[in-house]
């Protein structure tokens, strides 16, 4: 009995997050205490599994790799800005030396090099990364966190599209291999690999707003307007996944297990999503760690195009702007997540496949 | 399967717990409400502070200035705001400004002169760091203040009189300082808001303002809804409310336009106003601004006069906006159309034989003995279809062969400082509809000169001209002001003055379309 909930706890997460975002998909806001509450949920049963499993040494190991990844890229980051011509407050108008000058001391830019540097990495450890220099008097923490739920919302969202479309594709074609099915959809998975974002959004507007008339161009404020961003962002990894799963499919289907599975009389579709799938998901898994920080991030085109108040016009405006703290802000949430979402990747794979020993 | 049956049941009883989102329209009624989209997050709506023209959209609709344009009048002279009248004595060196005493602030506290010199002294002080303070330096000893030399603000020359009565001191002569006025940053302030709530003043919960309009939503990146202020001292709002959007993407915006979802888009692509001029929805005007190249008068071969004026009589600025096509007005003179002291004879026309000539008289009858000729521009694909014509252009009428080289806005203007090349393109905006905010680019001792050339006689005339009071004799300054500069010395070649291209749905009347770009919505009717 106790065995079969263990076994159930993953899917009952997974199914449980599921709910959420389904809520938050048809325009529903949550009290911020259940989104706190699955926060712990999620990092709780990480945590329950890392010293289940022993992973503790090699989660140190991991986190002190990143913290030393995370400082070099701070560092270069702040050479690099440094370096870039052009300084944040030239304009079109040029402002005279008095008014720079306040302005360089407001800004502290008029302080030695190391003197900023050392400043500016006491903020990074305490999280507090300044006043952005464009938007006059917010803090860059502001700023993210209230541009960073939209590009979640999108990024999640894409990203279940991308897995309920890409897997089930990808294990269907390799079933059919070399059959009309298998054809395809795979011809739909390259077309989407092959379509970038700046072509699919507007042609999506063209045809859902402009010719149908059933759908909002833009604006980011219920299900209906979720939908073709979500598709346009969602389609592409939802292509790969596809060819991914499909290539591994035909891999794990060639393997004596599965021999063995199909000699015992278990039915086709039992053999192809108990047995195979779960040992296929790794390379889609390699995958999706810097899909999720990809997605989670936002999609500057798609963000631009669909006029979500998202955090990806950031990444990009910020280094135009020459807007130093907002650009630091950026680089260092980017980076994070990606260190996040690939050790969280690496602790996954040996729950998928439990010969890959982490230590 | 009972987990997950479980589980939806707890799903759905926290769905029934959630609340809806606020929908895209905030509950307003479509018939009382204008929707224009204004492309981006307003930096700023802290006037002292703000520098860019969507932060200046916002401000001017919730807020107002002692003074304010009379666009009715060509002239473009001024006409009462919170200051009913005012006159200058002392050679326009000192102003007196009677304000209205019916004027309250949208918290009830009634509006005094002491605000205007609260916002003053804030503009000016140095720990503000207001990109704008020099607006004010023609005050006395207001850039001592912002440098910080003088600590005690009442030796700077604004002062509240017995009579409640605003005098200002200036400098030198100023013919123009109550035209300074109509700007954001000399509006007055409440410092009392300021100082309970610090930075996050200007949030709609906490601001003060005075204006037609009061500042309802914020929602960043997003939108902003203004509410008709039923306090204002004037005339009251003609529509309820104001729902600004923030779409980037122009092609979006236009797809939300036609299905009715906005009402207003302005900054239409150049590609497509081929298309666009043909509905009965588009409009266009003038804007007080100017598209010119400058020259580099320190780098061979733009040393020599007689190449710059060479250069300015090969290009038909005529040829450049027929192709653009979007009405914009060309022109060889500075001061642009539609302001006073314009002058169209003014200038280097286009004569591509004078123009050889020159070029023989600078002694390169075979032009291919000059050196190679930069033209930089910074990444824009207007500026790079008037590069390539102008490339043309020369090639074409002179024979001489110019490469063109862009680069990122603000690298491009690091460069412009470090190393000014042969031939470079910029802008300017009117800040203030006068000639001197045109002319005084020019100067020897301004900050945006970037073509290394300075001329004593040419500073002279912009000096003294400010001090005249008489309009024909400050227009004769003037004129000979840009004799100099388009004529005789050529560091310049003006290209034309911009157009703002608008689109605006039937159903809105008296859409504020002028040379200042002044966008105040107090006035609109909707049918």
């Amino acid at each position: 009995m106790i065995d079969k909930l263990k076994g159930l706890a993953f899917p009952a997460l997974v199914f449980w997050l599921l709910c959420l975002v389904i809520n938050s998909f048809m325009g529903y806001e949550m009290p911020s205490i259940i989104g706190k509450l699955t926060l712990a949920l999620v990092f709780g049963s990480l945590i329950f599994y890392i010293f289940k499993m022993r992973l503790f040494s090699y989660i140190t190991q991991r986190v002190l790799e990143s913290a030393f990844t995370l400082f070099a890229i701070a560092t270069l980051t702040f050479l690099l800005l440094r370096v870039l011509p052009g300084g944040p407050f030239d304009q079109e108008k040029t402002l005279p030396p008095e008014v720079m000058a306040n302005i360089a001391k407001k800004y502290n830019l008029d302080a030695p090099m190391y003197v900023q540097y050392f400043d500016y990495m006491k903020g990074v450890v305490t999280f507090d990364f300044g006043e952005s220099y464009k938007y006059i008097g917010r803090p860059i923490t502001d700023i993210l966190v209230e541009s960073i739920p939209a590009s979640i919302e999108l990024g999640i969202y894409s990203l279940i599209l991308a897995f309920l479309m890409g897997i089930p594709s990808g294990v269907i074609a390799a079933s059919k291999h070399n059959k009309f099915g298998d054809r395809i959809l795979m011809f739909f998975a390259i077309s989407g690999v092959a379509l970038p974002v700046f072509v699919v959004a507007p042609a999506l507007i063209l045809l859902f707003c402009y010719k149908l008339g059933w759908l909002p161009a833009a604006l980011w404020s219920g299900p209906q307007y979720y939908i073709l961003p979500v598709l346009a962002l969602g389609t592409r990894p939802a292509a790969t996944i596809a060819r991914l799963t499909r290539a591994s499919v035909l891999e794990v289907i060639a393997s004596d297990y599965i021999r063995t599975a199909r000699s015992k009389g278990l039915s086709n579709s039992v053999v192809l999503f108990k047995h195979v799938l779960k040992n296929s998901l790794i390379p889609v898994l390699t995958y999706s760690g810097p899909l999720v920080a990809g997605l989670l991030s936002g999609s500057f085109v798609v963000e631009l195009i669909f006029a979500i108040p998202g955090m990806a016009k950031h990444f990009v405006q910020s280094v135009s702007n020459r807007d130093y703290p907002l650009i630091m802000g950026v680089t260092l949430l980017y980076s994070a997540l990606l260190i996040i979402s690939n050790l969280i990747v690496d602790i996954l794979y040996s729950y998928f496949d439990p010969r890959i020993q982490l230590s | 399967m009972k987990l997950g049956l479980m589980l939806m049941i707890v799903g759905a009883l926290f769905a029934s717990s959630c609340t809806k989102k606020q929908s895209t329209q905030y509950g307003l009624k479509n018939e009382e409400t204008l929707k224009i989209n204004i492309t981006t997050e307003p930096p700023s709506l802290d006037w002292s502070k703000s520098t860019d023209t969507t932060s200046a959209l916002i401000q001017d609709n919730i807020m107002e200035g002692m003074v304010e344009y009379n666009f009715e009048d060509p002239d473009l002279g001024l006409k009462p705001a919170l200051a009913k009248e005012w006159n200058s004595t002392n050679k326009a060196q000192t102003w007196t400004f009677t304000l209205r005493d019916n004027v309250k602030w949208n918290d009830g506290v009634p509006f005094t002169a002491q605000h205007i010199v609260d916002g003053w002294e804030r503009l000016l002080n140095p720990t503000t760091a207001s990109e704008y303070a020099y607006f004010l330096y023609g005050v006395k000893n207001a850039s001592k203040y912002s440098r910080g030399e003088i600590k005690d603000f009442s030796q700077v020359g604004v002062k509240v009189n017995k009579k409640g009565q605003l005098v200002v001191e200036l400098e030198g002569p100023q013919s123009y300082f109550p035209y300074l006025l109509t700007h954001h940053c000399t509006y007055p302030i409440r410092l009392d808001v300021i100082k309970k709530f610090g930075e996050k003043w200007t949030s709609p919960e906490n601001i003060v303002t005075l204006g037609a309009y009061n500042l309802k939503i914020w929602e960043h990146d997003k939108a902003i809804v203004l509410e008709r202020n039923d306090s204002y001292y004037s005339t009251p709002a003609k529509t309820k409310n104001i729902l600004a959007y923030m779409i980037p993407q122009v092609s979006t915006a236009i797809t939300l336009f036609e299905t009715g979802k906005i009402d207003v888009q302005a900054n239409l692509p150049s590609a497509e106003l081929k298309v666009l001029k043909k509905k009965k929805e588009y409009k266009e005007s003038g804007i007080l601004s100017l598209y010119y190249y400058g020259m580099n008068t320190k780098k061979p071969p733009f040393d020599n006069i007689n190449v710059r004026k060479a250069v300015a009589h090969a290009i038909d600025r005529k040829e450049i906006t027929t192709m653009l096509d979007g009405g914009q007005r060309p022109m060889t003179s500075w001061v642009p159309p539609g302001m006073f002291g314009f002058d169209s004879n003014k200038g280097a026309k286009f004569d591509p034989s004078k123009a050889k000539e020159f070029l023989a008289k600078a002694g390169f009858k075979d032009p291919s003995k000059l050196p190679k000729i930069d033209l930089a521009y910074n990444t824009n694909e207007d500026h790079k279809r008037i590069a390539e014509n102008v490339q043309a252009q020369l090639k074409r009428n002179l024979g001489i062969t110019v490469e063109i080289k862009n680069e990122e806005w603000k690298s491009y203007l690091g460069k412009l400082k470090s190393d000014t090349p042969h031939i470079y393109r910029m802008g300017w905006v009117a800040d203030f509809p006068d000639p001197d905010n045109f002319l005084n680019l020019m100067t020897s001792y301004s900050d945006n000169n970037h073509t290394n050339w300075g001329n004593n006689a040419f500073d002279d005339l912009i000096k003294r001209a400010v001090s005249v009071d008489k309009k024909d004799d400050r227009r004769e300054l003037y004129a000979k002001a840009q004799q100099i500069l388009t004529e005789d010395e050529v560091p310049v070649i003006p290209i034309y003055s911009g157009v703002s291209h608008i689109l605006v749905n039937e159903r809105v009347k008296n859409y504020p379309m002028n040379v200042m770009g002044r966008r105040k919505f107090k006035g609109v009717v909707l049918k």
